[in-house]
Protein backbone atom coordinates (compact mmCIF):
# COMPACT_ATOMS: atom_id res chain seq x y z
CA UNK A 1 0.00 0.00 0.00
CA UNK A 2 2.73 2.17 -0.55
CA UNK A 3 1.22 4.26 -3.49
CA UNK A 4 -1.75 5.56 -0.31
CA UNK A 5 1.09 5.96 2.62
CA UNK A 6 1.02 9.56 1.52
CA UNK A 7 -2.43 10.27 1.45
CA UNK A 8 -2.27 9.59 5.59
CA UNK A 9 -1.23 11.97 7.55
CA UNK A 10 0.88 11.76 10.07
CA UNK A 11 1.34 13.83 13.39
CA UNK A 12 4.91 15.80 13.62
CA UNK A 13 6.04 18.00 15.79
CA UNK A 14 7.97 20.79 15.42
CA UNK A 15 8.22 24.82 16.51
CA UNK A 16 6.52 25.22 13.24
CA UNK A 17 3.92 22.68 12.98
CA UNK A 18 3.06 23.97 16.66
CA UNK A 19 2.18 27.16 15.64
CA UNK A 20 -1.52 28.21 15.06
CA UNK A 21 -2.81 27.43 11.72
CA UNK A 22 -4.36 30.75 11.72
CA UNK A 23 -1.39 33.03 11.74
CA UNK A 24 0.56 30.18 9.67
CA UNK A 25 -1.77 30.92 6.88
CA UNK A 26 -2.22 34.96 7.70
CA UNK A 27 1.77 34.94 6.94
CA UNK A 28 1.01 32.99 3.41
CA UNK A 29 -1.04 35.70 2.33
CA UNK A 30 1.71 38.19 3.73
CA UNK A 31 3.98 36.70 1.62
CA UNK A 32 1.63 36.48 -1.06
CA UNK A 33 1.28 40.13 -1.16
CA UNK A 34 4.67 40.85 -1.02
CA UNK A 35 5.34 38.86 -3.64
CA UNK A 36 2.81 40.48 -5.50
CA UNK A 37 4.27 43.87 -4.83
CA UNK A 38 8.11 43.38 -6.54
CA UNK A 39 8.59 42.55 -10.07
CA UNK A 40 12.71 42.32 -9.89
CA UNK A 41 14.35 39.42 -8.61
CA UNK A 42 16.52 40.94 -5.41
CA UNK A 43 13.32 41.46 -3.26
CA UNK A 44 11.47 38.57 -4.58
CA UNK A 45 14.96 36.40 -3.91
CA UNK A 46 14.92 37.84 -0.70
CA UNK A 47 11.59 36.51 -0.14
CA UNK A 48 12.24 33.30 -1.07
CA UNK A 49 15.80 32.74 1.35
CA UNK A 50 13.58 33.95 3.84
CA UNK A 51 11.21 31.12 4.13
CA UNK A 52 14.45 28.59 4.23
CA UNK A 53 14.90 28.50 8.14
CA UNK A 54 11.05 27.44 8.72
CA UNK A 55 11.93 24.21 5.91
CA UNK A 56 14.78 23.42 8.14
CA UNK A 57 13.32 24.03 11.47
CA UNK A 58 10.31 21.84 10.53
CA UNK A 59 12.89 19.21 9.21
CA UNK A 60 10.59 19.10 5.81
CA UNK A 61 13.39 19.90 3.24
CA UNK A 62 12.71 16.35 1.79
CA UNK A 63 8.82 16.37 0.59
CA UNK A 64 10.08 20.33 0.50
CA UNK A 65 12.35 19.73 -2.02
CA UNK A 66 10.21 17.24 -4.01
CA UNK A 67 7.51 19.83 -4.41
CA UNK A 68 10.11 22.25 -5.25
CA UNK A 69 10.77 19.62 -8.40
CA UNK A 70 6.98 19.67 -8.96
CA UNK A 71 7.37 22.95 -9.35
CA UNK A 72 9.90 23.23 -10.90
CA UNK A 73 8.33 21.70 -14.49
CA UNK A 74 5.86 24.72 -14.48
CA UNK A 75 8.11 27.53 -13.80
CA UNK A 76 10.50 26.13 -16.25
CA UNK A 77 7.32 26.50 -18.40
CA UNK A 78 6.49 30.38 -17.14
CA UNK A 79 10.35 31.59 -17.77
CA UNK A 80 10.11 30.45 -21.44
CA UNK A 81 6.60 31.61 -22.48
CA UNK A 82 7.79 35.13 -20.56
CA UNK A 83 10.88 35.08 -22.50
CA UNK A 84 8.93 33.96 -25.91
CA UNK A 85 6.37 36.98 -25.60
CA UNK A 86 9.18 39.41 -24.87
CA UNK A 87 11.45 38.01 -27.71
CA UNK A 88 8.08 38.32 -30.10
CA UNK A 89 6.18 42.49 -28.76
CA UNK A 90 10.06 43.59 -28.53
CA UNK A 91 11.13 43.26 -32.24
CA UNK A 92 13.19 40.09 -32.02
CA UNK A 93 15.55 41.62 -29.83
CA UNK A 94 16.66 40.63 -26.60
CA UNK A 95 18.27 42.20 -23.52
CA UNK A 96 19.70 41.38 -20.14
CA UNK A 97 16.40 43.25 -18.95
CA UNK A 98 14.26 40.68 -20.46
CA UNK A 99 15.91 38.18 -19.04
CA UNK A 100 15.91 39.55 -15.79
CA UNK A 101 12.07 40.35 -16.00
CA UNK A 102 11.25 36.68 -17.03
CA UNK A 103 13.64 35.33 -14.14
CA UNK A 104 11.61 37.52 -11.54
CA UNK A 105 8.59 36.32 -12.72
CA UNK A 106 9.84 32.69 -12.80
CA UNK A 107 11.15 33.28 -9.11
CA UNK A 108 7.32 35.09 -7.75
CA UNK A 109 5.91 31.76 -8.85
CA UNK A 110 7.94 29.76 -7.15
CA UNK A 111 7.48 31.78 -4.03
CA UNK A 112 3.83 31.46 -4.12
CA UNK A 113 4.47 27.41 -4.47
CA UNK A 114 7.17 27.80 -1.40
CA UNK A 115 5.28 29.76 0.59
CA UNK A 116 2.22 27.00 0.43
CA UNK A 117 3.93 24.64 0.25
CA UNK A 118 5.69 25.33 3.76
CA UNK A 119 2.29 25.84 4.94
CA UNK A 120 1.11 22.46 3.75
CA UNK A 121 4.03 20.62 4.93
CA UNK A 122 3.74 22.15 8.11
CA UNK A 123 0.47 21.95 9.20
CA UNK A 124 -1.36 18.65 9.46
CA UNK A 125 -4.63 18.36 9.11
CA UNK A 126 -6.17 17.78 12.35
CA UNK A 127 -4.45 20.95 13.29
CA UNK A 128 -6.38 22.72 10.04
CA UNK A 129 -9.63 21.51 10.99
CA UNK A 130 -9.25 22.76 14.65
CA UNK A 131 -8.70 25.97 12.95
CA UNK A 132 -11.70 25.62 10.72
CA UNK A 133 -13.48 24.98 13.54
CA UNK A 134 -12.60 27.80 15.38
CA UNK A 135 -13.00 30.58 13.24
CA UNK A 136 -16.26 31.34 11.86
CA UNK A 137 -16.72 28.49 9.45
CA UNK A 138 -20.19 26.80 9.75
CA UNK A 139 -18.90 23.23 11.40
CA UNK A 140 -20.45 21.09 9.29
CA UNK A 141 -17.85 22.52 6.91
CA UNK A 142 -14.68 21.78 9.05
CA UNK A 143 -16.56 18.53 10.05
CA UNK A 144 -16.34 17.58 6.28
CA UNK A 145 -13.17 18.76 5.87
CA UNK A 146 -11.65 16.20 8.66
CA UNK A 147 -13.60 13.22 7.57
CA UNK A 148 -12.29 13.54 3.89
CA UNK A 149 -8.56 13.43 4.90
CA UNK A 150 -10.15 10.66 7.37
CA UNK A 151 -11.57 8.53 4.37
CA UNK A 152 -9.73 9.52 1.72
CA UNK A 153 -7.15 6.84 2.32
CA UNK A 154 -9.49 4.07 3.06
CA UNK A 155 -11.21 4.88 -0.24
CA UNK A 156 -8.41 4.53 -2.02
CA UNK A 157 -7.29 1.49 -0.21
CA UNK A 158 -10.59 0.23 -1.09
CA UNK A 159 -10.21 1.54 -4.86
CA UNK A 160 -7.20 -0.18 -4.66
CA UNK A 161 -8.68 -3.89 -3.47
CA UNK A 162 -11.56 -3.43 -6.27
CA UNK A 163 -9.22 -3.11 -9.21
CA UNK A 164 -7.39 -6.33 -7.89
CA UNK A 165 -10.35 -7.91 -7.41
CA UNK A 166 -11.91 -6.94 -11.10
CA UNK A 167 -8.39 -8.06 -12.48
CA UNK A 168 -8.50 -11.18 -10.78
CA UNK A 169 -11.34 -11.59 -12.73
CA UNK A 170 -10.15 -10.28 -16.28
CA UNK A 171 -10.65 -6.83 -16.47
CA UNK A 172 -7.88 -5.26 -18.44
CA UNK A 173 -7.64 -1.65 -17.34
CA UNK A 174 -4.63 -0.90 -19.86
CA UNK A 175 -6.37 -1.99 -22.88
CA UNK A 176 -7.83 0.29 -25.99
CA UNK A 177 -8.39 3.40 -26.72
CA UNK A 178 -8.72 6.59 -24.42
CA UNK A 179 -12.46 6.13 -24.60
CA UNK A 180 -12.20 2.13 -23.91
CA UNK A 181 -9.98 3.04 -21.06
CA UNK A 182 -11.93 5.11 -19.43
CA UNK A 183 -15.19 2.82 -19.80
CA UNK A 184 -12.58 -0.02 -18.04
CA UNK A 185 -12.82 2.05 -15.05
CA UNK A 186 -17.24 1.78 -14.69
CA UNK A 187 -16.34 -1.98 -12.66
CA UNK A 188 -14.16 -0.39 -10.15
CA UNK A 189 -16.06 2.72 -10.38
CA UNK A 190 -19.12 1.52 -9.85
CA UNK A 191 -18.66 -0.94 -6.32
CA UNK A 192 -16.68 2.14 -5.48
CA UNK A 193 -19.45 4.29 -5.56
CA UNK A 194 -22.11 1.45 -4.23
CA UNK A 195 -19.62 1.02 -0.54
CA UNK A 196 -19.05 4.79 -0.16
CA UNK A 197 -22.83 5.60 -0.26
CA UNK A 198 -23.09 2.53 2.12
CA UNK A 199 -20.14 3.89 4.38
CA UNK A 200 -21.66 7.61 4.79
CA UNK A 201 -24.71 5.80 6.05
CA UNK A 202 -23.33 4.10 8.21
CA UNK A 203 -21.21 6.93 9.49
CA UNK A 204 -24.81 9.57 9.48
CA UNK A 205 -26.03 6.07 11.95
CA UNK A 206 -23.14 6.60 13.86
CA UNK A 207 -22.96 10.35 14.31
CA UNK A 208 -26.58 10.85 14.89
CA UNK A 209 -26.06 7.73 17.95
CA UNK A 210 -23.74 10.10 19.04
CA UNK A 211 -25.67 13.26 19.58
CA UNK A 212 -24.99 15.25 16.51
CA UNK A 213 -27.04 17.96 16.27
CA UNK A 214 -28.16 18.08 20.20
CA UNK A 215 -26.99 21.39 21.26
CA UNK A 216 -26.65 24.57 18.98
CA UNK A 217 -23.23 25.92 20.41
CA UNK A 218 -21.29 22.69 20.08
CA UNK A 219 -17.87 23.00 22.36
CA UNK A 220 -14.61 21.59 21.53
CA UNK A 221 -12.23 19.49 23.22
CA UNK A 222 -8.80 21.76 22.27
CA UNK A 223 -9.03 24.75 22.53
CA UNK A 224 -5.99 26.89 19.79
CA UNK A 225 -4.39 29.23 21.95
CA UNK A 226 -1.60 31.92 20.90
CA UNK A 227 1.98 30.73 22.06
CA UNK A 228 5.15 32.67 21.83
CA UNK A 229 6.19 31.26 18.68
CA UNK A 230 2.74 32.67 17.21
CA UNK A 231 3.60 36.15 18.54
CA UNK A 232 6.99 36.00 16.91
CA UNK A 233 5.35 35.16 13.59
CA UNK A 234 2.75 37.65 13.89
CA UNK A 235 5.44 39.87 14.67
CA UNK A 236 7.76 39.30 11.42
CA UNK A 237 4.01 39.58 9.27
CA UNK A 238 4.15 42.80 10.20
CA UNK A 239 7.47 44.19 9.78
CA UNK A 240 7.37 41.93 6.53
CA UNK A 241 4.60 43.77 4.96
CA UNK A 242 6.06 47.46 6.51
CA UNK A 243 9.47 46.88 4.85
CA UNK A 244 7.78 45.95 1.38
CA UNK A 245 5.39 48.88 1.86
CA UNK A 246 7.91 51.42 2.31
CA UNK A 247 10.64 49.50 -0.40
CA UNK A 248 7.68 49.36 -2.80
CA UNK A 249 6.87 52.86 -2.18
CA UNK A 250 10.35 54.70 -1.26
CA UNK A 251 13.15 52.76 -2.96
CA UNK A 252 13.99 52.40 -6.45
CA UNK A 253 15.16 48.91 -6.64
CA UNK A 254 18.20 48.24 -8.49
CA UNK A 255 18.12 45.48 -11.19
CA UNK A 256 21.28 42.76 -10.92
CA UNK A 257 21.95 43.72 -14.10
CA UNK A 258 22.93 47.20 -13.09
CA UNK A 259 25.86 45.83 -10.93
CA UNK A 260 27.57 44.68 -13.87
CA UNK A 261 26.93 47.73 -15.37
CA UNK A 262 24.99 46.51 -18.19
CA UNK B 1 -40.28 -0.31 35.89
CA UNK B 2 -38.27 -1.62 33.97
CA UNK B 3 -34.71 0.04 32.32
CA UNK B 4 -35.75 -0.66 28.49
CA UNK B 5 -39.55 -1.97 27.84
CA UNK B 6 -40.88 -3.19 24.39
CA UNK B 7 -44.26 -3.53 23.63
CA UNK B 8 -46.00 -5.59 20.98
CA UNK B 9 -43.66 -3.61 18.78
CA UNK B 10 -43.42 -4.01 14.51
CA UNK B 11 -41.59 -2.39 12.01
CA UNK B 12 -41.35 -2.08 8.45
CA UNK B 13 -38.29 -0.34 6.75
CA UNK B 14 -39.37 2.05 3.81
CA UNK B 15 -40.21 0.04 0.97
CA UNK B 16 -39.89 -2.99 2.31
CA UNK B 17 -43.22 -5.82 1.81
CA UNK B 18 -42.60 -7.31 4.92
CA UNK B 19 -41.73 -6.36 8.58
CA UNK B 20 -38.42 -6.34 10.04
CA UNK B 21 -39.49 -6.82 13.71
CA UNK B 22 -42.91 -8.45 14.30
CA UNK B 23 -44.76 -8.11 17.50
CA UNK B 24 -41.78 -8.08 19.79
CA UNK B 25 -42.36 -7.53 23.78
CA UNK B 26 -39.16 -7.57 25.59
CA UNK B 27 -38.10 -6.57 29.46
CA UNK B 28 -34.67 -5.48 30.16
CA UNK B 29 -33.84 -4.76 33.78
CA UNK B 30 -30.89 -2.69 35.06
CA UNK B 31 -27.52 -4.06 34.87
CA UNK B 32 -28.63 -6.93 32.92
CA UNK B 33 -25.93 -8.37 30.60
CA UNK B 34 -28.16 -9.08 27.80
CA UNK B 35 -27.59 -11.82 24.89
CA UNK B 36 -29.44 -11.52 21.19
CA UNK B 37 -28.59 -14.10 19.02
CA UNK B 38 -30.17 -15.86 16.17
CA UNK B 39 -29.89 -16.31 12.23
CA UNK B 40 -28.71 -13.85 9.76
CA UNK B 41 -31.81 -11.42 8.45
CA UNK B 42 -33.53 -12.11 11.77
CA UNK B 43 -33.89 -8.28 12.61
CA UNK B 44 -30.95 -8.02 15.45
CA UNK B 45 -29.67 -4.72 14.04
CA UNK B 46 -33.04 -3.50 13.54
CA UNK B 47 -34.05 -4.16 17.08
CA UNK B 48 -30.69 -2.35 18.13
CA UNK B 49 -31.69 0.89 16.24
CA UNK B 50 -35.19 0.79 18.07
CA UNK B 51 -33.55 1.07 21.23
CA UNK B 52 -32.06 4.97 20.88
CA UNK B 53 -34.80 6.18 18.06
CA UNK B 54 -32.64 5.59 14.41
CA UNK B 55 -35.28 2.99 13.75
CA UNK B 56 -38.09 4.80 12.98
CA UNK B 57 -36.57 8.74 13.13
CA UNK B 58 -33.31 7.71 10.84
CA UNK B 59 -34.84 5.13 8.83
CA UNK B 60 -38.54 6.13 8.84
CA UNK B 61 -40.67 3.62 7.91
CA UNK B 62 -43.59 2.19 9.87
CA UNK B 63 -43.91 1.57 13.22
CA UNK B 64 -46.32 0.12 15.77
CA UNK B 65 -46.00 -0.25 19.46
CA UNK B 66 -43.99 0.96 22.48
CA UNK B 67 -40.81 1.62 23.62
CA UNK B 68 -39.23 3.09 26.56
CA UNK B 69 -36.19 3.26 28.08
CA UNK B 70 -34.93 4.98 31.01
CA UNK B 71 -38.60 6.18 31.03
CA UNK B 72 -38.38 8.48 27.74
CA UNK B 73 -40.84 7.22 24.80
CA UNK B 74 -38.26 6.75 22.44
CA UNK B 75 -40.80 7.24 19.37
CA UNK B 76 -40.97 10.77 20.58
CA UNK B 77 -37.59 11.86 21.30
CA UNK B 78 -34.66 12.65 18.54
CA UNK B 79 -31.76 10.44 18.44
CA UNK B 80 -29.45 12.79 19.77
CA UNK B 81 -31.69 12.99 22.69
CA UNK B 82 -31.40 9.18 23.71
CA UNK B 83 -27.52 9.75 23.17
CA UNK B 84 -26.79 9.68 26.76
CA UNK B 85 -28.86 7.23 27.82
CA UNK B 86 -28.15 4.55 25.06
CA UNK B 87 -25.09 4.86 23.27
CA UNK B 88 -24.78 2.36 20.07
CA UNK B 89 -21.64 0.42 18.79
CA UNK B 90 -21.95 -0.95 15.44
CA UNK B 91 -20.28 -3.73 13.74
CA UNK B 92 -17.55 -2.25 11.58
CA UNK B 93 -14.96 -0.15 13.56
CA UNK B 94 -13.72 1.89 10.37
CA UNK B 95 -17.00 3.65 9.47
CA UNK B 96 -17.51 4.72 13.35
CA UNK B 97 -14.55 6.60 13.23
CA UNK B 98 -14.66 10.15 11.96
CA UNK B 99 -11.83 12.37 13.33
CA UNK B 100 -8.36 12.54 12.97
CA UNK B 101 -7.81 11.68 16.41
CA UNK B 102 -8.71 8.82 18.89
CA UNK B 103 -9.43 11.54 21.55
CA UNK B 104 -10.95 13.45 19.44
CA UNK B 105 -13.48 10.82 18.43
CA UNK B 106 -14.00 10.02 22.51
CA UNK B 107 -14.90 13.96 22.60
CA UNK B 108 -17.55 13.81 19.74
CA UNK B 109 -20.68 13.08 21.44
CA UNK B 110 -19.56 15.29 24.29
CA UNK B 111 -18.72 18.01 22.16
CA UNK B 112 -22.04 17.72 20.57
CA UNK B 113 -23.93 18.57 23.50
CA UNK B 114 -22.21 20.89 25.08
CA UNK B 115 -20.42 20.11 27.50
CA UNK B 116 -17.05 22.33 28.84
CA UNK B 117 -13.58 21.55 28.39
CA UNK B 118 -12.97 20.45 32.17
CA UNK B 119 -15.26 18.61 31.85
CA UNK B 120 -15.10 16.88 28.70
CA UNK B 121 -11.44 16.56 29.71
CA UNK B 122 -11.94 14.43 32.80
CA UNK B 123 -14.54 12.11 31.37
CA UNK B 124 -12.79 11.37 27.93
CA UNK B 125 -9.33 10.19 29.84
CA UNK B 126 -11.62 8.30 32.02
CA UNK B 127 -13.33 6.66 29.58
CA UNK B 128 -10.04 5.87 27.87
CA UNK B 129 -8.54 4.27 30.78
CA UNK B 130 -11.63 1.97 31.31
CA UNK B 131 -11.53 1.10 27.77
CA UNK B 132 -7.53 0.59 27.73
CA UNK B 133 -6.67 2.70 24.92
CA UNK B 134 -5.02 5.44 26.97
CA UNK B 135 -1.56 5.34 25.45
CA UNK B 136 -2.48 5.78 22.39
CA UNK B 137 -5.34 8.54 22.33
CA UNK B 138 -3.19 10.91 20.12
CA UNK B 139 -3.16 8.32 17.41
CA UNK B 140 -4.66 8.63 14.22
CA UNK B 141 -7.35 5.78 13.64
CA UNK B 142 -5.47 4.74 10.65
CA UNK B 143 -2.54 4.05 12.57
CA UNK B 144 -4.20 1.08 15.10
CA UNK B 145 -5.44 -2.30 15.35
CA UNK B 146 -9.24 -3.22 14.05
CA UNK B 147 -9.53 -4.56 18.26
CA UNK B 148 -8.19 -0.55 18.67
CA UNK B 149 -10.55 0.82 16.87
CA UNK B 150 -13.32 -0.94 18.08
CA UNK B 151 -12.70 -0.09 21.70
CA UNK B 152 -11.86 3.49 20.16
CA UNK B 153 -16.14 3.26 19.30
CA UNK B 154 -16.94 1.52 22.54
CA UNK B 155 -15.36 4.45 24.29
CA UNK B 156 -16.84 7.17 22.23
CA UNK B 157 -20.43 6.14 23.17
CA UNK B 158 -19.27 5.17 26.98
CA UNK B 159 -18.26 9.12 27.52
CA UNK B 160 -21.12 10.37 27.07
CA UNK B 161 -21.95 7.53 30.39
CA UNK B 162 -25.54 6.17 29.10
CA UNK B 163 -27.09 3.77 31.23
CA UNK B 164 -26.92 1.30 28.87
CA UNK B 165 -24.95 0.07 25.65
CA UNK B 166 -25.99 -1.82 22.97
CA UNK B 167 -23.06 -3.62 20.47
CA UNK B 168 -24.34 -5.05 17.58
CA UNK B 169 -21.84 -7.61 16.46
CA UNK B 170 -19.15 -5.57 17.19
CA UNK B 171 -16.60 -8.30 16.85
CA UNK B 172 -16.92 -10.11 13.37
CA UNK B 173 -14.48 -7.86 12.09
CA UNK B 174 -12.08 -9.44 14.64
CA UNK B 175 -9.60 -11.92 15.00
CA UNK B 176 -10.76 -14.33 18.88
CA UNK B 177 -8.01 -12.89 20.79
CA UNK B 178 -9.02 -9.29 20.15
CA UNK B 179 -12.68 -10.43 20.30
CA UNK B 180 -12.12 -11.34 23.80
CA UNK B 181 -10.48 -8.35 25.07
CA UNK B 182 -13.66 -6.36 23.80
CA UNK B 183 -15.73 -9.17 25.78
CA UNK B 184 -13.60 -8.63 28.95
CA UNK B 185 -13.84 -5.44 28.55
CA UNK B 186 -17.67 -5.09 28.13
CA UNK B 187 -18.24 -7.31 31.06
CA UNK B 188 -15.91 -4.94 33.23
CA UNK B 189 -17.93 -2.03 32.53
CA UNK B 190 -21.23 -4.01 33.37
CA UNK B 191 -20.03 -5.55 36.53
CA UNK B 192 -17.88 -2.49 37.50
CA UNK B 193 -19.58 -0.03 35.95
CA UNK B 194 -23.36 -1.14 36.47
CA UNK B 195 -23.75 -0.05 32.96
CA UNK B 196 -26.65 -2.58 31.09
CA UNK B 197 -25.21 -4.21 28.15
CA UNK B 198 -27.41 -5.40 25.23
CA UNK B 199 -24.81 -7.71 23.03
CA UNK B 200 -25.96 -8.86 19.91
CA UNK B 201 -23.38 -12.06 19.05
CA UNK B 202 -22.70 -14.60 16.69
CA UNK B 203 -19.80 -16.20 18.72
CA UNK B 204 -21.73 -18.11 21.96
CA UNK B 205 -18.30 -20.10 22.13
CA UNK B 206 -16.71 -16.72 23.42
CA UNK B 207 -19.77 -14.65 24.83
CA UNK B 208 -22.63 -16.96 26.29
CA UNK B 209 -20.29 -17.51 29.74
CA UNK B 210 -20.90 -13.49 30.29
CA UNK B 211 -24.92 -13.87 30.10
CA UNK B 212 -27.88 -14.72 32.09
CA UNK B 213 -30.43 -13.08 29.98
CA UNK B 214 -30.17 -14.75 26.36
CA UNK B 215 -32.87 -13.57 23.53
CA UNK B 216 -32.78 -15.95 20.78
CA UNK B 217 -34.76 -13.92 17.57
CA UNK B 218 -35.95 -15.71 14.04
CA UNK B 219 -37.81 -14.46 11.70
CA UNK B 220 -37.82 -10.61 12.97
CA UNK B 221 -39.63 -12.15 16.24
CA UNK B 222 -38.29 -13.80 19.66
CA UNK B 223 -38.27 -17.24 20.00
CA UNK B 224 -36.88 -18.42 23.29
CA UNK B 225 -36.05 -15.68 26.33
CA UNK B 226 -34.57 -16.70 29.29
CA UNK B 227 -31.44 -18.40 31.03
CA UNK B 228 -28.60 -19.37 28.74
CA UNK B 229 -28.35 -22.91 30.30
CA UNK B 230 -31.64 -24.08 29.63
CA UNK B 231 -32.21 -22.18 25.95
CA UNK B 232 -28.81 -23.95 24.63
CA UNK B 233 -29.59 -27.10 25.73
CA UNK B 234 -33.19 -26.98 24.24
CA UNK B 235 -33.50 -28.45 20.62
CA UNK B 236 -35.43 -25.99 19.22
CA UNK B 237 -32.50 -23.59 19.87
CA UNK B 238 -30.21 -25.44 17.42
CA UNK B 239 -32.64 -26.01 15.14
CA UNK B 240 -33.13 -22.35 14.52
CA UNK B 241 -29.46 -22.18 13.80
CA UNK B 242 -27.85 -20.47 16.46
CA UNK B 243 -24.05 -21.64 16.72
CA UNK B 244 -24.28 -23.60 20.45
CA UNK B 245 -21.20 -23.26 22.04
CA UNK B 246 -18.54 -26.58 21.85
CA UNK B 247 -18.52 -27.16 25.56
CA UNK B 248 -22.57 -27.31 26.15
CA UNK B 249 -22.52 -29.40 22.91
CA UNK B 250 -20.04 -31.66 23.99
CA UNK B 251 -21.41 -31.84 27.63
CA UNK B 252 -24.98 -33.13 25.56
CA UNK B 253 -22.83 -35.77 24.05
CA UNK B 254 -21.67 -37.06 26.88
CA UNK B 255 -24.77 -37.18 28.88
CA UNK B 256 -25.88 -39.00 26.23
CA UNK B 257 -23.65 -42.00 26.66
CA UNK B 258 -24.10 -41.67 30.76
CA UNK B 259 -21.28 -39.77 31.52
CA UNK B 260 -22.66 -38.22 34.89
CA UNK B 261 -21.08 -34.25 34.84
CA UNK B 262 -24.12 -32.37 37.33
CA UNK B 263 -27.35 -30.79 36.47
CA UNK B 264 -25.25 -27.72 35.77
CA UNK B 265 -25.35 -27.17 31.88
CA UNK B 266 -21.75 -25.55 31.15
CA UNK B 267 -21.42 -22.28 28.90
CA UNK B 268 -17.46 -22.31 28.11
CA UNK B 269 -15.00 -24.93 28.42
CA UNK B 270 -13.85 -23.91 31.63
CA UNK B 271 -17.02 -24.35 33.02
CA UNK B 272 -17.03 -28.03 31.24
CA UNK B 273 -13.10 -28.47 32.60
CA UNK B 274 -14.30 -28.21 36.10
CA UNK B 275 -17.40 -29.96 35.69
CA UNK B 276 -15.28 -33.36 34.24
CA UNK B 277 -12.95 -32.55 37.12
CA UNK B 278 -15.14 -32.81 39.62
CA UNK B 279 -16.68 -35.44 38.54
CA UNK B 280 -13.51 -38.01 37.71
CA UNK B 281 -10.77 -36.17 38.22
CA UNK B 282 -9.84 -37.84 41.55
CA UNK B 283 -8.65 -41.58 40.13
N1 LIG C 1 -31.90 -0.27 5.78
C1 LIG C 1 -32.75 -1.25 5.44
N2 LIG C 1 -33.70 -1.05 4.53
C2 LIG C 1 -34.55 -2.03 4.19
N3 LIG C 1 -34.51 -3.27 4.71
C3 LIG C 1 -33.59 -3.54 5.63
C4 LIG C 1 -32.64 -2.55 6.04
N4 LIG C 1 -31.82 -3.10 6.96
C5 LIG C 1 -32.23 -4.37 7.11
N5 LIG C 1 -33.29 -4.65 6.33
C6 LIG C 1 -34.02 -5.92 6.26
O1 LIG C 1 -34.53 -6.22 7.55
C7 LIG C 1 -34.35 -7.57 7.87
C8 LIG C 1 -33.61 -7.70 9.17
O2 LIG C 1 -32.30 -7.23 8.98
P1 LIG C 1 -31.28 -7.01 10.13
O3 LIG C 1 -30.12 -6.27 9.56
O4 LIG C 1 -31.94 -6.41 11.29
O5 LIG C 1 -30.83 -8.50 10.46
P2 LIG C 1 -29.68 -9.04 11.41
O6 LIG C 1 -30.29 -9.99 12.33
O7 LIG C 1 -28.95 -7.90 12.00
O8 LIG C 1 -28.75 -9.82 10.42
P3 LIG C 1 -27.16 -10.01 10.45
O9 LIG C 1 -26.88 -11.12 11.39
O10 LIG C 1 -26.84 -10.39 9.04
O11 LIG C 1 -26.57 -8.71 10.84
C9 LIG C 1 -33.65 -8.21 6.69
O12 LIG C 1 -34.60 -8.90 5.94
C10 LIG C 1 -33.08 -7.05 5.91
O13 LIG C 1 -33.12 -7.32 4.54
MG1 LIG D 1 -26.96 -7.16 11.84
Amino acid sequence: MSVFDGLKFRKVSSPIHNLDPRIKFVYVICIFVAAIMFKSIIPLAALFVMQLPFVFVAKVQKQWLRSMRGAAFLAAFIFIINIVTRFFSAGYVFTAFDIEEATAMTLRFIVLVESFSVFFLTTSPDHLGLALEQSKVPFEFAFAFTTAVRFVPVLAEEAQTIMDAQKARGLELEKGNLMKRIRNYIPVLIPLIVSAIRRSLELAEAMESRAWGACKKRTNLYALKLHRGDYILLALIIVILVAASYFFVFVSIPTVASFFGL
Amino acid sequence: MALIEIKNLSYTYPGASNPSIHDVSLKIEKGEFVLITGPSGCGKTTLCRCFNGLVPHFYQGEIKGEVTVSGINVLEKHTYDMAKHVGLVFQNPENQLFALSIEKDVAFGLENLGASREEMRKKVDWTLKQTGIYDIRERSPHEISGGQQQRVAIASVLAMEPDIIVLDEPTSFLDPLSAEKIFEVIYRLNKEQGITVILVEHRLDLTAKYTDHLIVMDKGAIRLEGDPRDILSNEETRLIGVGIPKATLLYQMLKKEGFNLGDKTPLSSDELADQLLEAYGQR
